[in-house]
């Protein structure tokens, strides 16, 4: 289907585009190792011959970079597929069921929802200590609740309509209903609405990754370049601006993306937050 | 029940409000419980002897079961005590007050900086009609919102410490001591903070003001001859404000969070960085004590909200749908 965006839609298009090729091709781009250290000066000025500069153990910062890049994106991306796929599940069942299932999935999805959500991510972080799978399970449950509240709005309006009601009828199970009559109603809305959990999922991830509770080293995301350029802010700014506009200029992509996909399929009701 | 309809629905939000306050507690209380290897092993590591470890247990009540252990926790918050920090030995309830007024303060400013600029602009933006003005609007807006908020500080401080451009970059001056100072040090957090919740409302209260102002009342006004000004104060502004009045509830939520990374970045000793530093150092009754708290305000703002939608709208009081 062809992309039928305005032309801020398009660019961001072309865009996200170009920053998932780095991070699917990141580690076959000839740049060098992302994790040897001293192949430089320290803290080098961008430059002819580091075009980004270079770190404060004399790494190259353009490798780690494209890995910062990479990291970011798989993980929001592995956490969203958890979002959609917890989300969309509960989202029919409650939409499907009425009574006590529908009551329990609803008010779990209102009580996380009543929780600041980097404040949620902390509090996970206590739990699973700092790293990748503290940062996904955050992203998770922050998102979640947003997804099967959109996912069960658009699936009400489904279940009481007559092909659904003729499919019952028909003697087809809950399992076939939801699957072959409901979701594919549905599938748009999700699809919207895991395009902004992405631009959540980056932040959140980003966020606990600058606070030192996301990713480890030698490990890089975007997030975690700029909290280890931080401290040299003063007299090494590179090291932190340029992962930092990297962040803003990626997760403004999937925002406007997401935007021209919500005007595309004509979803309505779909939220952000933050 | 002989409740009206402004009583009763107070009174359903007030039972809601109450009833996710007491799930928060569960949550809060269980993420904590939950830590692997238990405090004990955790303050004094794996090769502390099991004698020291139970010890340690016994003093802080940790041997007991659970559900005692919780219903103790609750008790003791319910009378205002939320316990001890297991690092410094200071009541946690100490800390909130001392810190209370920093973070309240950062809250308060980029508050007020939302609304203050927010609101103007969303009101420019609905009743503005050209495509130009459009376009540059939806830019500005969509790099206001995907921008996270530790870049956008990062950058402030690098150009104002870089370029002398006479703001403080960091450190905390309190209000009493010298207010021309405080306000000083709050101007680059706050603004930090602000800019993700101007860009929210415009984008809310831009659609907002141009659906009501195309409703057949204004033109009926302004057809009336009524002055423009008053017209926008009295009968556009009123039916766009529960849309605004929703994402502010919810910028809210998000100002607790970005507290932690403008109180961590522009070193503010608020609650914010109290939280952080319990994570980092493990302590875990600071957390607890401190993210209940939060989370507690957040549920009343909400319901706040809730309640000025229905003093601002009668059909909400009157039970009709939204």
């Amino acid at each position: 289907m062809p992309f039928h965006g305005d032309l801020l839609s398009r660019v961001s298009l072309v865009v996200l585009l170009g920053l998932l090729a780095v991070a699917v091709l990141g580690p076959w781009l000839p740049l060098g190792d992302p994790a040897a250290v001293n192949v430089g000066p320290r803290l080098a000025a961008p430059s002819g011959e580091w075009w980004t500069g270079t770190d404060s153990l004399g790494r190259s910062v353009l490798p780690r970079l494209v890995e910062g890049i990479r990291t970011t994106f798989l993980l929001a991306g592995v956490a969203v597929m958890g979002t959609v796929a917890l989300g969309v599940a509960l989202g029919m069942l409650a939409a499907y069921y009425r009574g006590p299932i529908a009551e329990l999935i609803i008010r779990g999805a209102d009580v996380l929802f009543a929780f600041p959500s980097l404040l949620l991510a902390i509090l996970l972080v206590a739990i699973t200590g700092p790293g990748a799978p503290g940062a996904v399970i955050s992203i998770v449950l922050i998102c979640s609740p947003l997804m099967v509240r959109v996912v069960r709005a658009a699936s009400l309006s489904v279940v009481g309509r007559d092909f659904v009601v003729a499919a019952r009828v028909g003697g087809a199970g809950p399992v076939r209903i939801l699957l072959v009559h409901v979701l594919p109603n549905v599938a748009g809305t999700a699809v919207v609405q895991a395009t902004y959990a992405l631009s959540v999922g980056m932040l959140i991830e980003s966020g606990l990754s600058f606070l030192g509770l996301g990713l480890q080293p030698p490990n890089a995301s975007l997030g975690s370049l700029v909290h280890e350029g931080a401290v040299y802010l003063p007299i090494a700014p590179w090291l932190v601006l340029i992962p930092g506009a990297l962040l803003a200029l990626a997760i403004m992509a999937v925002n406007l993306v997401g935007d021209g996909l919500r005007d595309a399929l004509d979803v309505r009701g779909v939220e952000v937050r933050r | 029940m002989t409740l009206t309809g402004g009583a009763r629905y107070f009174a359903g939000r007030l039972a809601t409000g109450a009833a996710t306050l007491l799930a928060i507690s569960v949550l809060v209380f269980s993420a904590v419980h939950l830590v692997p290897g238990g405090y004990a092993e955790v303050v004094l590591g794996p090769t502390s002897s099991p004698e020291v470890r139970a010890a340690l247990r016994a003093e802080f009540g940790l041997d007991r079961p659970l559900p005692v252990q919780y219903l103790e926790w609750l008790r003791h918050v319910a009378t205002g005590d939320l316990g001890v920090s297991m690092g410094t030995g200071e009541p946690v309830s100490d800390q909130l007050i001392r810190r209370l007024p920093v973070t309240a303060e950062l809250a308060g400013l980029a508050l007020s900086l939302t609304v203050l600029v927010g609101v103007p602009l969303a009101v420019l933006a609905g009743l503005s009609r050209g495509r130009f003005g459009r376009g540059l609007s939806r830019l500005a807006g969509s790099t206001a919102m995907s921008i996270p908020d530790f870049v956008l500080g990062s950058l402030l401080v690098f150009l104002f410490s870089r370029f002398a451009l006479g703001l403080p970059v960091g450190g905390h001056v309190p209000l009493a001591e010298d207010p021309v100072a405080n306000l000083r040090a709050m101007a680059l957090p706050a603004l930090t903070l602000s800019v993700f919740g101007i860009a929210l409302v415009v984008r809310t209260g831009r659609d907002a003001v141009a659906a009501v102002f195309n409703a057949p009342h204004i033109t009926t006004a302004l057809a009336r001859g009524e002055r423009m000004a008053h017209v926008i104060r009295h009968h556009v502004l009123r039916n766009a404000a529960i849309p605004v009045i929703t994402v502010l509830a919810t910028y809210v939520g998000y100002l607790m969070g970005g507290a932690v990374i403008v109180e961590n970045l522009f070193s503010l000793p608020g609650l914010a960085q109290a939280v952080l530093n319990g994570i980092r150092g493990r302590d875990y009754a600071t957390v607890q004590g401190l993210v209940l708290v939060a989370s507690a305000a957040f549920i009343m703002i909400n319901m706040l909200a809730d309640i000025t939608y229905a003093v601002v709208d009668p059909r909400v009081r009157e039970g009709h749908r939204r």
